[in-house]
């Protein structure tokens, strides 16, 4: 364990009691460090077992004291009268009443015990301080018996308090011995118990933690309050430390939704390249969506089982000129496009046709229409709907990330320019591929592969510039980047999340859970 | 856009080379496709084609030939289509048809000893064909016959649908045409396509011998054609004529690609087309085009210059002669696609290969922001998180019984809403109009999740309106809740009032009923002059409609100031 981890883990009572032994000369006991710390024995004890067992502490010197005590009989002895005090009174009554006493009649009485009175009677003949006489008589010699005052001068010394047998003389220590309590008798006037005294050092360790150790012997408290702050008072005291390792409970808390965070990181980084949002509606005109993008009518992507169609109402009131009409010259002969348009005969009713959005060009169209700024950059996210069978990979809603370049420098190359950026913001790539690809509404147009440091190789967008017949009818007259980028997969991946349908899942501990990997 | 299935060395004999998968992997991006999967075991490539404008493309013969034309960077020949003269063989169309289904092109092939390879490539090409560009055989469908069992001239014009017999493919007994649109597996599943189901169109030889009952079936006793046959006849009709001229020239050029001879047929209109009233097919439709030099060194960014611009179309199939400034292209007769100049710039990029062109920053200058709804979701989305509310995010369609019915609003004036005619399952029927249901979505399926729930949402509902273009308009809303023992009015309250103190908005809530609260617990939001949504606890009618076991204090409004 190192120095911190070590003294992390000291008790409060551990670092009371280093602190003591951190200013003492000399090695204390418990007792002195009790008295030092002001901590009850127990505790002390407790203190001093760990710091053993840490190593910081060790025993000094230990000294055993015969200590001696009154028993339960002692204090009886000592309240009223001792076994042979009790004979020699007893004696004199009679014989001042001109009776005799035996030892019978002694033992008549419950006072003590047999083993008591016979033990007194020899101790009071080998004093020569009575005799038996014919019958079983007991008669004083008028010789004082001293072992009787020696007991009871023991007696009174004890009974005030617990002596250290050597301090008794050697006379006193022997009669102690005799009458204290052994195995088996416990009729005895005297304990004598073995007080051990032990003393405490530090260690080197110890010595060493000690001086890193700055709680002083201060009153411990659990939690710090207004009080304590306000008259200063928290100076007395230590605050209890906590099991830090324990998991704390947990917290309902306020947090953005982890793919909307996405996203938002998304817009973030689109607007720091010099991008503008633009917005756009949730239901579009078949015009907007598909027609303006020089979609033709007849185009496989555009029938029933591909596309949204609103219920009611079904069409749009119109459809603003001059685009209708130019967007109609470019689909049947390419109007003023230079091309030779799609050859059919376009519906114009058809182009009012109310359709859910169902890609983010559609935002793309409209602000080319509604002069945009020139040169000028335009981004928008937008929630798109398919005509799919939803499963693990197809949301029945879903983002689409994609915008505008305009301006006269814009050609293949800085299309390239633009997805190498890209490739680097978006996904942090240094590895890229250009592939040709097909969309109706660009030419040129490319795919952008690049290696993701987490995913590998991917698919992170299409491109391409936008086709003269999309521009020209909607009174663009520069070249216009048009681009896509697909985040979802990069998003699931960042989030953990095995099926697109969670990223708008409406279970909230899912949601709680969540957080992005990158 | 199609898949196909193609095999590895099948396309090496049509490429005349040996080729690595790798090598084949990087050439695909001649022709727009991506390797999808490869089994080595048997060779199998399965590719997807991205270009629907290219369905020459869509076959193992139309990528060998981009492939090839690259390696020999020149367009391949084939003399059928140059060659002067009448045809010997004639195919009649009579008057009637025009209305129906008035185009046909035909022409026999003979030489190519068919191989089982050669038979599921010429059938996979006829179904793509006829279904993706053909849109499922409407505009173009194909026939392939054993040449050898017809006579000619042939016939297409159109016939009284019980009057003609033939046995079609899949069958044993000679139908006519109606009893084919009625028990016939292709006739059920095209018959559709013909307006007219009393006159049919029908193709047959000289000795009255049925081919064909276009789009729907061809005759099994000449249409079956089989591994060994050397001779063949392909006839495609339809309802465009450069579409079902186009499709001819494809399968003409394939077959010559694996080395039959093509012998064209003489089409006799009784009327005029755009091609004139007689026309031999294969026909090369595709005429010389000029184009500005600079067009293409603009689009590309790049100073080419003339010869390596002519060097890259001439890789790439194209004919070409140059001038000084302009070009005189000419896309090759299996090709329609070329609109605009812009097409044959990305044709030379294509050709030139994408990493030829160093990329260039964009450098012009322009001041990124978001616009003021986004920004004005995010002051709100950052304050309520700061309340303490969860935010989520929801797929916004959803069926009438959530919107609608479990709220209580059948019948009032919040039961509008926008509504999908198409919808492939009730449950994504509806736009939403209101954020508050998808919270309880939320709710009715977390009741585990700890509590308290404090949740909101804030994204786009459309709201019906006739009064505006698109019938509907796109709010921007916000929708929260409060879902706990004892969630109150009074609580949520608090968060409106804090909200609009920090949004700095005037607001005041005024008694109101609606359905989806507790009657008296319920107010209208009003900002200024608008009401822009509405605050309370919800019903416990609306909490049982949802499952939901916990009381719900909750507001929703419009964020928008101008609405």
């Amino acid at each position: 364990m190192d120095t911190t981890a070590l003294l992390d883990s000291l008790h409060p009572l551990e670092t009371k009691v280093l602190t003591i032994l951190k200013d003492a000369d000399c090695p204390r006991s418990d007792t002195e460090l009790a008295e030092a710390t002001d901590l009850e024995p127990s505790q002390i004890s407790m203190a001093v077992g760990w710091l053993l067992t840490k190593n910081l502490l060790a025993l000094a010197s230990e000294q055993i004291t015969p200590i001696v005590s009154l028993s339960e009989t002692g204090r009886s002895y000592h309240a009223s009268t001792s076994p042979p005090e009790w004979i020699l009174q007893s004696i004199q009554e009679h014989h001042e009443r001109s009776e005799t006493i035996t030892v019978k009649d002694l033992q008549a009485h419950d006072y003590f015990q047999p083993t008591e009175l016979s033990r007194a009677i020899g101790l009071l003949k080998k004093d020569q301080a009575i005799r038996l006489v014919s019958g079983g008589v007991l008669e004083r010699t008028g010789t004082e018996s001293p072992t009787t005052t020696a007991l009871r001068t023991v007696l009174e010394h004890v009974a005030k308090e617990a002596q250290a047998l050597a301090d008794f003389s050697s006379a006193h220590q022997s009669l102690i011995r005799q009458y204290a309590v052994k195995r088996g008798s416990l009729q005895e006037p005297f304990r004598i118990e073995d007080d051990i005294l032990r003393t405490y050092a530090l260690t080197p360790e110890g010595q060493a933690i000690s001086q890193l150790t700055t709680s002083q012997s201060l009153e411990e408290v659990s939690q710090l309050t207004p009080e304590m702050l306000k008259d200063g008072s928290w100076r007395n005291h230590s605050f209890r430390k906590y099991s830090i390792s324990l998991r704390p409970p947990r917290l309902a808390v306020g947090r953005r939704h982890p793919y909307r965070e996405f996203l938002d990181s998304v817009k973030h980084k689109l607007t720091s390249m010099g991008f503008q949002e633009m917005r756009g509606e949730l239901v579009e005109t078949e015009f907007w969506g598909m027609d303006a993008l020089y979609m033709p009518q007849f185009h496989p992507a555009r029938a029933i089982h591909d596309v949204y169609f609103v219920k009611n109402p079904t069409h749009a009131k119109s459809i603003k000129e001059p685009f209708i009409s130019q967007v109609a010259d470019a689909h049947e002969h390419g109007g003023a496009t230079g091309s030779k348009g799609w050859q059919y005969p376009y519906d114009r009713e058809r182009a009012r046709r109310l359709i859910l959005r169902s890609q983010g060009t559609a935002v793309s169209a409209r602000t080319l229409a509604n002069t945009p700024d020139i040169p000028g950059k335009y981004f928008s996210i937008a929630r798109c709907f398919r005509y799919d069978q939803v499963d693990a990979t197809h949301a029945t809603d879903f983002f689409q990330v994609e915008g505008i370049v305009l301006g006269h420098e814009i050609n293949f190359r800085t299309l390239l320019g633009l997805l190498n950026l890209f490739a680097s913001e978006m996904a942090q790539a240094k590895e890229i591929k250009f592939l040709p690809a097909y969309f109706p509404f660009t030419e040129p147009s490319v795919e952008l592969h690049v290696r993701h440091p987490h995913l590998g190789w991917m698919e992170l967008g299409g491109a391409g510039l936008f086709r003269p017949e999309v521009t020209i009818p909607l009174g663009v007259n520069v070249p216009v980047i048009a681009w896509g980028l697909g985040l979802d997969r990069m998003a699931m991946v960042a989030l953990g999340i095995h099926d697109i349908r969670d990223l708008f899942t409406s279970d909230l501990e899912a949601v709680r859970n969540m957080r992005r990997k990158f | 856009m199609p898949t196909i299935s193609i095999f590895h060395h099948d396309l090496e004999q049509l490429l005349g080379q040996n080729a690595n998968i790798n090598q084949v992997e990087t050439w695909l991006s001649l022709v727009k496709g991506e390797l999808k999967d490869h089994n080595p075991t048997n060779g199998e490539l399965r590719v997807e084609l991205q270009d629907s404008n290219r369905p020459d493309l869509w076959c193992v013969e139309g990528i060998a030939r981009q492939i090839r034309v690259s390696l020999d960077t020149k367009p391949s020949h084939y003399p059928f289509l140059t060659n002067k003269g009448r045809s010997k063989r004639r195919l009649m169309v009579l008057p009637g048809i025009e209305d129906v289904r008035p185009f046909v092109a035909a022409c026999a092939t003979t030489g190519y000893h068919m191989t089982e390879l050669g038979l599921t490539q010429l059938i996979q090409t006829q179904e793509k064909l006829a279904d993706i560009f053909g849109r499922k055989r409407q505009t173009v469908s194909i026939g392939v016959y054993r040449l050898p069992a017809i006579s000619f001239p042939i016939t297409y014009g159109l016939v009284k649908s019980e009057e003609a017999r033939f046995t079609p493919l899949g069958f044993t007994e000679k139908m006519t045409p109606k009893e084919i649109l009625a028990i016939h597996p292709k006739g059920l599943e095209y018959g559709a396509q013909l307006s007219n189901a009393d006159h049919v169109p029908l193709l047959w030889d000289k000795d009255g011998q049925v081919l064909s009952f276009p789009p729907i079936i061809n005759s099994r006793e000449v249409g079956e054609v089989k591994i060994g046959d050397t001779d063949l006849l392909v006839e495609v009709t339809g309802t465009d004529l450069s579409m079902v001229l186009l499709t001819l020239n494809i399968f003409a050029v394939n077959l010559a690609d694996r080395g039959a001879v093509i012998d064209p047929i003489d089409i006799v209109y009784p009327y005029a087309t755009a091609m004139g009233k007689t026309i031999k097919t294969p026909l090369d439709m595709s005429i010389s085009q000029r184009i500005s030099l600079n067009a293409i060194e603009h689009a590309l960014g790049t100073p080419l210059g003339s010869e390596s611009i002519q060097q890259a179309l001439s890789g790439y199939g194209y004919q070409v002669k140059a001038t000084r400034h302009t070009l005189s292209v000419k896309l090759p007769a299996y090709r329609h696609d070329m609109m605009h100049v812009m097409d044959v710039a990305e044709d030379v990029a294509i050709s030139r290969g994408y990493d030829s062109f160093t990329p260039i920053m964009p450098a012009n200058f322009s001041v990124g922001a978001l616009s003021p709804v986004e920004t004005l979701s995010d002051q709100i989305r950052d304050l309520m998180i700061g309340f303490g509310f969860q935010e989520m995010f929801s797929n916004i369609l959803a069926s009438r019984t959530e919107i609608v019915d479990r709220m209580r609003l059948a019948g009032t004036e919040h039961g509008h809403i926008v509504e999908i005619e198409n919808a492939m399952s009730e449950s994504y029927s509806c736009l939403r109009s209101s954020i508050l249901p998808f919270l309880l979505r939320v709710e009715a399926a977390s009741p585990r999740s700890f509590y308290p729930h404090q949740l909101f949402e804030i994204g786009e509902v459309a709201l019906p309106d006739m009064g505006v273009d698109l019938g509907s308009r796109t709010v921007g809303t916000i929708s929260a809740i409060i879902a706990q023992p004892g969630a109150s009015f009074s609580e949520i309250h608090s968060y409106l009032d804090l909200l609009m103190y920090y949004l700095v908005r005037d607001y005041r809530l005024e008694p109101t009923t609606h359905h989806s609260y507790l009657d008296g617990r319920v107010g209208k939001i009003i900002c200024g002059k608008h009401e822009v949504g509405y605050i309370g606890e919800l019903h416990p009618e609306v909490l049982e409609a949802w499952q939901i076991n916990m009381p719900i204090a909750t507001f929703e409004f419009q964020i928008q100031k101008n609405n």
